[in-house]
């Protein structure tokens, strides 16, 4: 066959003739590059990148200490000085708010990964041993789940009290039913796969099973979850906040500096503005991010 | 000579995506007249599909794209028909059925409903003529006609790849393009379903391109039979031709691997050599790598489409005056 | 007459469903001679994975016998199986596609049995025997970091024929493993199949429902319907004098890739009969055009008709050629 020569194929054969070294074509690669290929997941991507440099850099970027507060500059408007403006204690709310990047992004990380492995646990085992264990272990569950998320977190502070490490068991009681139905899934899903029955026919002990194949392969739609769960874990912490039974004061949480700005709605809306508008930008990026998440692992799925 | 129906120009389809240019399709010219069969064999990747779905204008969008050619479809050319107009052909007067009769229908609708769907979209008939003519279209693909009000699940498999041939017989369309219709039946469903098709075929007179893998359903089904390899068409004849008489090597060699109901072989024939890839042909012969009969030339230059007798065309060098010429020096 | 491998008595195997008990595998009895392959073949549906799985005990049997040398390996705990006869008994499965795990290059494919079979090897000694086994079965040693989403089907074929062969069985069950292939790879696989037979004198269970695949690759062959045996005889015997009328139907509904092979096609008509809670009958006396009310009565037992030709039906004789 003569070859034909069309300008794609010219384009993609400069490409090629620039790459040095082919590279090795895993999985993970290849979801990285339709990952890659999506814009919106691109943004949501980067805008957590910028997020979680503001977090780290915080003391860097935030112009005034979080708490100082200034007697002289109350309750003023957003300005060259003061972005967001002031409080009625004359703290500054823009840095208060970079500093609760710092805050909201560690507490949800760590709420997400204690709702992963304590849900993700029971949704493995009910999802591979199936019967009895099954339906024991999701019975529990939906239990759980009858008694609104936010409901049952409240019920969990009021036992606890207030503080970092009970919001995050807060967080992570309530969120446990959702995390474990869904790696429930996930597991069933690839256990259905032959590749599953053909380790089992060369004597794979069920142990190695779950954690050789099981797991591994399980492991893109568990980052989906991950992800997506990250911004259902800042709502709720903020949400918490807010209505005042999660962190405490002067902590700079984003729902607590809501919280602040509530009584001053009408003369002073830019207090709750710009938290609200952190929260929001927070959780649509991470939105974005776990959609092009799901798409590059999963492409079959839409 | 009957009239021709089909006639295919140098089609060239690519997919191209971000890595790579895939070339699905390499210049093929086919012709179908009416009211014939043309079985259209080759194995994964020849590009049998792809041409089925260049037809119908149906290839993936973005990735798909038919870089020449013309398709003369009852003298009008298919390449140059609007989207609109593509829309009132498919269906009407082309019809395609899929390989996998379970994904090509609607669950949550009776069979009934979506045999009449067709008819009303193309027949501008009211929804009680087109359910009656649905009802008719089953009793002729052998389902009892009161079932038209049950939902596809409650089917079997191959009573689903009737409805769906059902479905595409239904606005008596003058060609039928089947990718595959029978792989995913058991033997005894595919005779059942075979028999149907060639009654429809006699009784209609209804023009077929037949896409299958198994030379033994050409065999009993095809008038016609063309031979696809790495998008090509390597060879092109009467269906007797070429199952008696194969030309090219690689006709041949595909005889020779399968095992044989009535012949005793100790050892399967095996093709050396893999399918070479699609996105990086060689520059002569594409069979050249895994051919026996190979010489010199094929690795250079791309052999050309010799007529070898009547009807019976090839591509390979063998049958050019060239050869002979060659193997005397 | 050599000596049985396996000795398969009364084998069972039910589901059980909302509507029902579902006889997958029903009263299966058949021997299999040491090095020989034994072909299956039926329609979906028949239950002959389910058969392979469950010599396999992929699936516990419900009841019956499977003497492996004459040790019953159906009845006896799992772990003991699993820890002492699991390298004998191997399984090629049927789609290439599904059966690897795609996060798993060819090595590691092929090393993990025999990690997980013999953990005092060293990584070395692993690694050694693995690319034994890619050379055994004609992988090149390039491939060896491929994946398998890279790799043809008669490619990560080859890669579950190592990954069975790793473990030295001496018995392999062949689940379709040619069915998903392309005819010119197909003949590759099983050239090797039958090259590895006679190296290593293995011995098959070859399940298909491609005839004459079936044909080339066994020495004998039975025919399943719905769960049961119903004809059971030496591969060549089956094409010149089948005498069950399913097997009889079955190959006349093979397309012959031979422009002038004219043949009788028995199409066959009627529904298939339910396997949850099968009455008493002959369950294929629904389709079938000879059925009387003895059929739809009585279910028939497998009565030898020739030497080694096993036939379940009330009339056989009248269909003796």
């Amino acid at each position: 066959m003569a070859k034909m020569h069309t300008p794609a194929m010219e384009k993609i054969e400069r490409k090629n003739a620039k790459r040095k070294k082919p590279r090795q074509i895993t999985p993970s690669y290849e979801a990285w590059k339709r990952f890659r290929r999506n814009p919106t997941a691109l943004v949501g991507l980067i805008i957590v990148a910028v997020l979680i440099l503001i977090a780290i850099f915080a003391p860097l970027i935030a112009p005034y200490n979080y708490q100082s507060q200034d007697y002289a500059a109350m309750m003023q408007k957003p300005s060259a000085a003061h972005l967001f403006g002031t409080d009625q204690f004359g703290r500054d709310i823009f840095s208060r708010c970079i500093y609760g990047a710092r805050y909201s992004l560690l507490i949800a990380v760590f709420c997400t990964l204690a709702a992963l492995f304590s849900g993700g646990l029971l949704g493995i085992i009910a999802g591979y041993f199936g019967g009895k264990v099954d339906t024991i272990i999701m019975r529990i569950m939906d239990i759980f789940q009858a008694i609104p998320m936010i409901m049952m977190a409240m019920c969990i502070v009021a036992v606890l009290g207030n503080g970092i490490p009970q919001l995050v068991a807060a967080i992570m009681f309530a969120s446990m039913p959702t995390m474990a139905r869904n790696n429930r899934a996930a597991i069933l899903r690839v256990r259905g796969n032959d590749y599953i029955e053909s380790s089992e026919a060369i004597g794979c002990s069920k142990f190695q099973l779950i954690m050789k194949h099981m797991i591994p392969n399980a492991a893109g739609i568990m980052v989906i979850f991950f992800v997506g769960f990250l911004a259902v874990s800042i709502m709720m912490m903020s949400s918490m906040s807010y209505i005042g039974v999660g962190l405490a004061a002067p902590t700079p949480e984003w729902g607590l500096i809501l919280n602040d700005g509530k009584s001053y709605l009408t003369s002073a809306p830019y207090m709750m503005f710009f938290p609200a508008l952190m929260i929001m930008i927070t959780c649509f990026a991470f939105n974005l991010m776990g959609d092009g998440l799901r798409d590059a692992f999963d492409p079959k799925m839409n | 000579m009957g009239e021709r129906i089909l006639d295919i120009k140098d089609l060239v389809i690519h997919y191209e995506t971000d890595e790579e240019v895939v070339e699905a399709v390499n210049k093929i010219n086919l012709s179908l007249e009416k009211g014939e069969i043309l079985g259209l064999v080759g194995e994964t990747g020849a590009g049998k599909t792809t041409t089925a779905l260049g037809i119908m204008r149906l290839l993936p969008p973005k990735v798909g794209h038919v870089i020449q050619g013309n398709i003369f479809f009852e003298g009008k050319d298919l390449m140059e028909c609007s989207e609109k107009d593509m829309r009132s052909i498919r269906g009407k007067k082309i019809s395609m059925i899929f390989q996998d009769p379970m994904t090509a229908l609607n669950p949550v609708k009776t069979v009934g409903d979506q045999i009449a769907e067709v008819v009303e979209l193309h027949d501008n008939c009211s929804k009680a003529e087109a359910l009656k003519r649905a009802q008719e279209m089953l009793a002729m693909v052998g389902i009892v006609p009161e079932r038209y009000k049950e939902y596809p699940h409650q089917f079997s498999g191959g009573m689903k790849q009737r409805i769906v041939i059902a479905i595409a017989l239904a606005c008596e369309p003058d060609l039928l393009i089947a990718d595959e219709p029978t792989t995913a039946l058991d033997v005894t469903i595919q005779a059942q379903i075979l028999d149907m098709m060639r009654k429809l075929q006699k009784e209609k007179g209804t023009s077929m391109i037949l896409i299958t893998h198994d030379l033994g359903v050409v065999a009993e089904m095809c008038d016609h039979c063309a031979v696809m390899y790495a998008g090509e068409i390597v060879e092109y004849g009467t269906t007797e031709q070429v199952f008696d008489n194969p030309k090219h090597p690689y006709t041949k060699a595909l005889y020779q691997s399968i095992p044989s109901l009535d012949k005793e072989v100790e050892r399967l024939h095996v093709i050396p050599g893999m399918v070479c890839d699609p996105s990086n042909l060689p520059s002569g012969c594409s069979f050249c790598e895994r051919c026996t009969e190979k010489r010199a030339a094929c690795a250079e230059h791309d052999p050309w489409i010799v007529n070898v007798e009547a009807g019976h065309y090839a591509k390979c060098f063998q049958y050019t005056p060239e050869w002979e010429a060659d193997k005397d020096e | 007459m050599s000596e049985n491998l396996l000795e398969v008595k009364n084998l069972k195997k039910y589901f059980s469903t909302p509507h029902g008990m579902l006889h997958a595998v029903d009263n299966v009895t058949f021997n299999i001679e040491k090095g020989k392959t034994i072909g299956i073949v039926g329609e979906s549906g028949c239950g002959k994975s389910t058969l392979g799985k469950t010599l396999m005990r992929l699936h516990e049997p419900t009841s019956g016998e499977v003497l492996y040398n004459g040790v019953d390996i159906a009845s006896m705990p799992l772990k003991k199986f699993k820890k002492e006869y699991r390298s004998h008994i191997q399984m090629i499965f049927q789609d290439p596609y599904a059966s690897l795990d795609p996060r798993m290059d060819v090595l590691q494919l092929i090393e993990e049995p025999i990690k997980v079979n013999d953990k005092k090897l060293s990584k070395k000694e692993v690694e050694d025997k693995a690319k034994e086994m890619m050379e055994l079965v004609g992988l090149a040693k390039r491939l060896e970091t491929a994946y398998p989403h890279e790799l043809d089907g008669g490619r990560r074929q080859r890669i579950g024929i190592a990954r069975a062969l790793s473990l030295n069985p001496s018995f392999i069950v062949c689940d379709e493993p040619v069915s998903a292939l392309d005819v010119s790879i197909q003949a590759q696989i099983l050239n090797l199949l039958m090259d590895l037979q006679e190296q290593r004198g293995l011995t098959y269970m070859f399940i298909t429902h491609d005839m004459s695949v079936v044909k080339h690759i066994s020495d004998d062959i039975a025919v399943m319907y719905l769960g049961q045996m119903i004809e059971k005889c030496p591969a060549d015997e089956i094409f010149r004098d089948t005498i069950h009328p399913y097997s009889q139907a079955l190959l006349s509904a093979i397309p012959i890739p031979d422009v002038h092979a004219k043949h009788e096609r028995m199409v066959l008509k009627g529904e298939l009969t339910s396997p949850i809670n099968p009455k008493p009958c002959c369950r294929f006396a629904k389709r079938c055009p000879y059925a009387t009310d003895r059929c739809r009565q009585e279910e028939p037992k497998l009565r030898e008709m020739r030497p080694n030709h096993l036939v379940a039906c009330h009339y056989a004789e009248k269909f003796v050629k």
